[in-house]
């Protein structure tokens, strides 16, 4: 299958002017100016299929936001090729704008004074949505976002949960393509939270709607994307599914076996003991095929076992440890 | 995109206004006092004359009201708008739709002149018409020709405004450049006083700046005082103007642009 958007070696490099501090500074900055080059995306190359659903993720200033601005047409790549829909972005902002939906967590797209509805209705003509089209999309997103009850109040009003629950519709009003979502969850409540994932996974599983979405929140990605990009410092440090990531680091299953009494030194060859507090010891299960029941059949009966307790290391701990281990993985991931 | 996106922002502007209608009461009232404030002093400089350098006391009435209350008009909106949001960046929101944003600031502040004509200046001049009376155009040429003339000015004066909104991202706060540019066009527009009344080496200055194609050139036109082969020509001389002034900011909007994409919005 072609893919919709590829990155070949793309690169942003921004020239920011040294200030030179202190009034000699000041009088010296009259004549010289220093430029120092700040590489906020380094050679980054993925491809992303029709209907993939993708987390871009990294630390602040990773160059995460500035990717989505050479996607969406409003930066100039410096270097490299970026391909949108088959066209280079920035080229064809108008074109490329009409086939694409953005969402910025921090900048609202609804006019503050007017009612949600009449919003969408000046969408309607700077998208040239038909008529009907239009009426079934608004009644779809109505429904599946909540929005009934705020859908003719005016945007200042609105709470942020409202609010961005509305800018998503507003972004899918036209079927883009492509949905690009800059910090969707940013400042939302659990519940909220809650209700714009499931929204989001669900769009992109019915409608097929390509998603690119970048986040702080790692469970966003869990719940919504099967795919993730992680950069740090510009550069691209891993590009695969989650599960993917959390097999190269191991899956590092922990278990917690209690018995009634201390049954002395245990020793298995399916886990490894990691801390042992006597009637309680902790293990690691290091390899990925061994189930639960290996380690319970070697165990064996008659030592009194009371409890068992398996933890999945949850995404927020594989990330770190990806992040701590980077210089030794980043060789490593495609 | 169809075209009719932007008389769309017209409308949606108006509307947006409308949200905000227990405003008029105040600015209606403001702009009553201050009407009947200048109609006051033009009355006590004409003492009693009938002319004063072959225009009437009438004349200087039906001027106050179109060249200050209906071309001059309050360009602080779409000052404070375009600064703002150059500044902090949140102009890319526009840029990620497919329309041009410059046509969607004259579209929606289009939208904001009308209604501001509507609810305020049309109220104070049927007030004015009803007490101390306005002079309907000198002529149907001069009528006719007022409504090319009216347009200008509009698209004059909204590219001044824009290029004191983009010079906000280089220079000043937004706040002083507006109130630069009130200065400028407070005495160079002839909104206050005609260019008739002004000394005559600076009447023929201001006569060929841009400024006078806001509230004089037009307004003079409607009285009559320029005859027809006198419009004919400054019609002209307006649309040169309008043309170098739509061009400078085309390029200073590029520029704008482009410092964006370096900073990253």
């Amino acid at each position: 299958m072609l893919p919709i958007i590829s990155a070949d070696g793309v690169g942003k490099t921004f020239r920011q002017l040294k200030r030179q501090s202190g009034f000699s500074g000041a009088v010296r900055s009259l004549f010289s100016r220093d430029y120092s080059e700040i590489r906020a995306v380094d050679g980054v190359s993925f491809a992303i299929g029709a209907g993939e659903a993708v987390g871009y993720l990294g630390p602040n200033g990773a160059g995460k936001s500035t990717m989505i601005k050479m996607m969406t047409g409003i930066l100039t790549p410096s270097a490299g090729a970026l391909s949108v829909l088959g066209r280079e972005p920035h080229t064809h902002r108008m074109t490329n704008a009409a086939e694409i939906g953005v969402v910025f967590g921090q900048r609202s797209q609804l006019w503050w004074d007017l009612p949600v509805r009449d919003s969408y209705d000046l969408n309607r003509h700077i998208y040239d949505i038909p008529e009907a089209r239009f009426a079934d999309n608004l009644a779809y997103l109505t429904a599946m976002l909540d929005m009934a009850s705020f859908l003719d109040r005016p945007v200042r009003q609105l709470s942020l949960g409202q609010r961005m629950r509305a800018e998503i519709a507003m972004a899918l009003l036209h079927d883009p393509k492509i949905l690009f979502l800059d910090e969707p969850t940013i400042g939302l409540d659990v519940v909220a939270k809650d209700a714009v994932r499931k929204f989001l996974a669900e769009i992109n599983r019915e409608r097929g709607t390509t998603i690119i979405l970048t986040t702080h929140d790692l469970v966003d990605i869990e719940e919504i994307c099967p795919r993730l990009i992680m950069v740090d410092e510009g550069k691209l440090l891993f590009d695969g599914e989650l599960k993917r990531l959390r097999a190269s680091l191991g899956s590092r299953r922990r278990l917690t076996l209690e018995f009634a009494t201390d049954p002395g030194p245990l020793v298995l060859t399916t886990a490894t003991l990691s801390a042992d507090e006597g009637a309680a010891k902790h293990f690691v299960l290091e390899d990925e095929t061994v189930s639960l029941i290996d380690v319970l059949n070697e165990v064996g009966r008659g030592h009194g076992l009371k409890d068992v307790k398996l933890d999945e290391p949850d995404i927020e701990e594989v990330i770190r440890t990806f992040y701590q281990n980077k210089p030794s993985l980043a060789g490593a991931a495609p | 995109m169809r075209l009719s996106a932007y008389p769309a922002f017209t409308t949606t502007a108006f509307q947006a206004r409308l949200a905000y209608r227990n405003q008029v009461w105040a600015s209606v009232f403001g702009e009553l006092v201050a009407t009947f404030a200048y109609i006051a002093i033009w009355t006590a400089a004409f003492a009693g004359a009938s002319s004063v350098a072959g225009v009437s006391l009438p004349d200087m009435i039906t001027y106050v009201l179109l060249a200050g209350s209906l071309l001059n008009w309050r360009t602080d909106r779409l000052i404070n708008e375009l600064g703002e949001s150059v500044r902090t960046g949140d102009v890319t929101v526009f840029l990620l739709k497919p329309f041009q944003y410059p046509g969607f600031l004259a579209a929606n502040h289009f939208g904001q002149y009308a209604f501001d004509q509507i609810v305020i200046t049309l109220p104070v001049a049927i007030i004015v018409a009803l007490t101390v009376g306005l002079l309907p155009p000198a002529s149907l040429f001069h009528g006719l020709m007022f409504l090319p003339y009216a347009a200008l000015s509009w698209l004059i004066l909204f590219c001044l405004a824009c290029l004191a909104g983009l010079l906000a991202f280089w220079l000043l706060t937004v706040f002083a450049l507006e109130w630069f540019l009130r200065g400028i066009m407070a005495l160079c527009s002839g909104a206050i006083v005609p260019l008739w009344f002004m000394p005559s080496q600076l009447a023929a200055a201001l006569g060929y700046l841009p400024f006078a194609w806001v509230s004089y050139y037009p307004s003079a036109v409607y009285l009559g005082k320029l005859d027809a082969g006198q419009s004919w020509t400054h019609l002209g001389i307006g649309l040169v103007w309008l043309v170098a002034l739509g061009s400078f900011l085309a390029w200073l909007w590029a520029r704008a642009r482009h410092r964006l994409v370096v900073q990253g919005g």
